[in-house]
């Protein structure tokens, strides 16, 4: 009986681990940038954020994902709202690739995002360079992109094995 | 053609309105909600400060609380670097204490006889305290250089405070909160400091690259090329931003000579940071003793004593500067009235000269008329004498002067 319990303790813990990570990941900003790479930097939470809207997983709440948004930009700095924006396009955007997607292919979802965040890495530097007169380097967000794009690969085969435990 | 067109607009209809049975808002509800935050966000309303504060002090705690883990592992690798260097680093450092020591004591007085002045010259007295805040959150953002301290308004903290690693400047407050602050680092893009290089003496302002160093900006053409390595920067002061005087960092050279661009290394190294101290500055306005006439004003008050010996000396000055002005009138007549008489004496001069001239052309007309009268047939040209010269020649002239 005991035994049942700490099993679906562990499991909830286990189904809520991406919103875990998600809200650890925006509250910690890591980019695994120990040696101090010149403008080496990932964005994780995308990659969190477009694997498990795109496979409809169940306890990723939009609501939830909107809060990680808002956490990000006051760890940041940055005005409230943009990164909430930027995460909520990025459900959309697989809202609508997983309607349209008969037959799914990861390196079609690879492409697709790299064309997502590309997307809304433009709208984010417009925004905060246009209405918020902020100075940013557009080779930062252009290098983000492309690592963040690298990365999704090695962290979706990992996001895999996870799916595949959750359903064993 | 049109079916597609359907398609794309069900499939987007769908993106937007469309919830799952877990879902508890539609995403473009969410979407208005984060444009209507970002709206908002950007207005400096009193209720969205007091929302914005409670949710920093929420989310800067949550913050630090999360990063501990990656802080120790970050740490612990710093920690080792050190170890590595330890030696190295303990000569090095012994050596510039030897050196510090004795610069100190110079730095002491500089320092005592900078705060007199500048009560002089201000009507106010700043003292300020340096309070040490412990950074909580210290991400390393590609795109925003900033660090959260544990102090805040209830420290009296203030946007604009100075804030600093040792004597080192390394940023200034640009959010205050009841608790925590942000502080923007000096190698954020968005920060701009007014600084003097030293030794040449020169005025610029150093903004941040993004990266781990600065870089200077709008400096008059030309000027660069006086630096050298040596070259120390500090704040100016110009804008009454940061307090004047404050080392920053030195000069730093690239060899890439196709950017002529000049960095400046911090002498802070901003990514190890662990405690700053942020400057507290209270203003204390110098009361003026003339509104209290029982006060006797050169006992008790120095400075007031000191005003008026300067005010005395000023006075003695302009009273010796008027003097000197009419010396120098009576002077300038003196010499235009000499001036005058030289004039006179030199066209007495000239009349006296002409005259002296035709007395001597006069002199030697009567001498050959002598001359002529006793020796003019001895060199007049006769029958007789063949080898004389015509009356009147210039040879008969000097034939009749050389019988003398």
């Amino acid at each position: 009986m005991t035994n049942l319990k700490n099993r679906g303790t562990i499991f909830k813990f286990y189904s809520w681990l991406p919103l875990l990570v998600l809200f650890i990941s925006v509250m910690n900003e890591f980019d695994l940038n120990y040696l101090n790479l010149k403008y080496f930097s990932f964005n994780f939470p995308y990659i969190l954020i477009f694997f498990f809207t795109l496979k409809d997983f169940k306890n990723f709440d939009y609501i939830l994902v909107f809060l990680a948004g808002l956490v990000n930009d006051t760890v940041v700095g940055l005005p409230l709202g943009i990164s909430s924006l930027s995460y909520l396009l990025i459900c959309i955007s697989t809202s609508y690739f997983r309607n349209i997607t008969i037959r799914p292919n990861p390196i079609k979802d690879w492409f697709y995002f790299l064309f997502i965040i590309s997307l809304i890495n433009s709208i984010n530097y417009s925004l905060l360079t246009l209405f918020f007169s902020l100075n940013l380097v557009l080779m930062n967000y252009i290098v983000n992109t492309f690592f963040t794009f690298l990365f999704y690969i090695i962290f979706v085969s990992f996001f895999k094995y996870y799916l595949k435990g959750l359903n064993d | 053609m049109a079916s597609s067109r359907d398609d794309f607009i069900i499939a987007i209809r769908s993106a937007f309105l469309k919830k799952s049975t877990q879902q508890k808002f539609s995403l473009l509800t969410l979407v208005i909600v984060s444009i209507f935050v970002i709206l908002l966000s950007s207005f400096d309303f009193r209720f969205i400060r007091y929302f914005k504060m409670g949710i920093n002090e929420f989310v800067y705690r949550s913050s630090f609380v999360v990063s501990i883990p990656e802080n120790f592992i970050k740490n612990t690798f710093v920690d080792i670097l050190d170890y590595t260097t330890f030696y190295k680093d303990y000569r090095k450092n012994k050596d510039e204490l030897s050196k510090l020591r004795s610069n100190n004591i110079s730095s002491e007085i500089i320092q005592h006889e900078n705060e007199e002045l500048k009560e002089l010259i201000n009507d106010y007295v700043s003292s300020s305290d340096k309070i040490m805040a412990k950074i909580i959150v210290d991400h390393d953002s590609p795109f925003l250089k900033s660090i959260i301290i544990n102090k805040g308004s209830k420290d009296n903290i203030i946007i604009g405070t100075n804030v600093y690693d040792k004597a080192y400047l390394v940023g200034r407050v640009i959010e205050v909160n009841y608790k925590t602050s942000r502080v923007l680092l000096l190698s954020d893009l968005n920060s701009n400091v007014p600084v003097t290089i030293a030794p040449q003496n020169i005025q610029a302002i150093i903004t941040g690259s993004g990266n781990n160093f600065g870089q200077i900006k709008y400096i008059k053409e030309g000027l660069s090329e006086e630096f050298t390595k040596e070259s120390i920067i500090y704040t100016s002061g110009t804008g009454a931003i940061f307090k004047s005087g404050i080392p920053i960092g030195r000069l730093k050279f690239t060899d890439e000579k196709k950017e002529k661009k000049i960095y400046v290394e911090f002498f802070s190294d901003f990514s190890q940071l662990k405690y700053v101290f942020a400057e507290v500055v209270t203003k204390t306005e110098i009361q003026n003793s003339s509104d209290d006439p029982s006060i006797n004003d050169e006992e008790s008050n120095p400075m007031n004593a000191k005003l008026k010996i300067l005010e005395d000396e000023i006075k003695i000055i302009e009273d010796s500067n008027i003097k000197f002005k009419q010396e120098n009138e009576n002077l300038k007549l003196k010499i235009n009235d000499l001036n005058k008489e030289i004039s006179n004496f030199e066209g007495k001069i000239t009349s006296q000269k002409n005259i002296i001239q035709q007395f001597s052309i006069d002199k030697e007309e009567l001498k050959f008329l002598r001359l002529n009268l006793e020796h003019g047939h001895k060199c007049r040209k006769t029958f007789l004498n063949s080898k004389g010269f015509s009356v009147g020649t210039t040879d008969y002239k000097k034939c009749v002067l050389s019988k003398e």
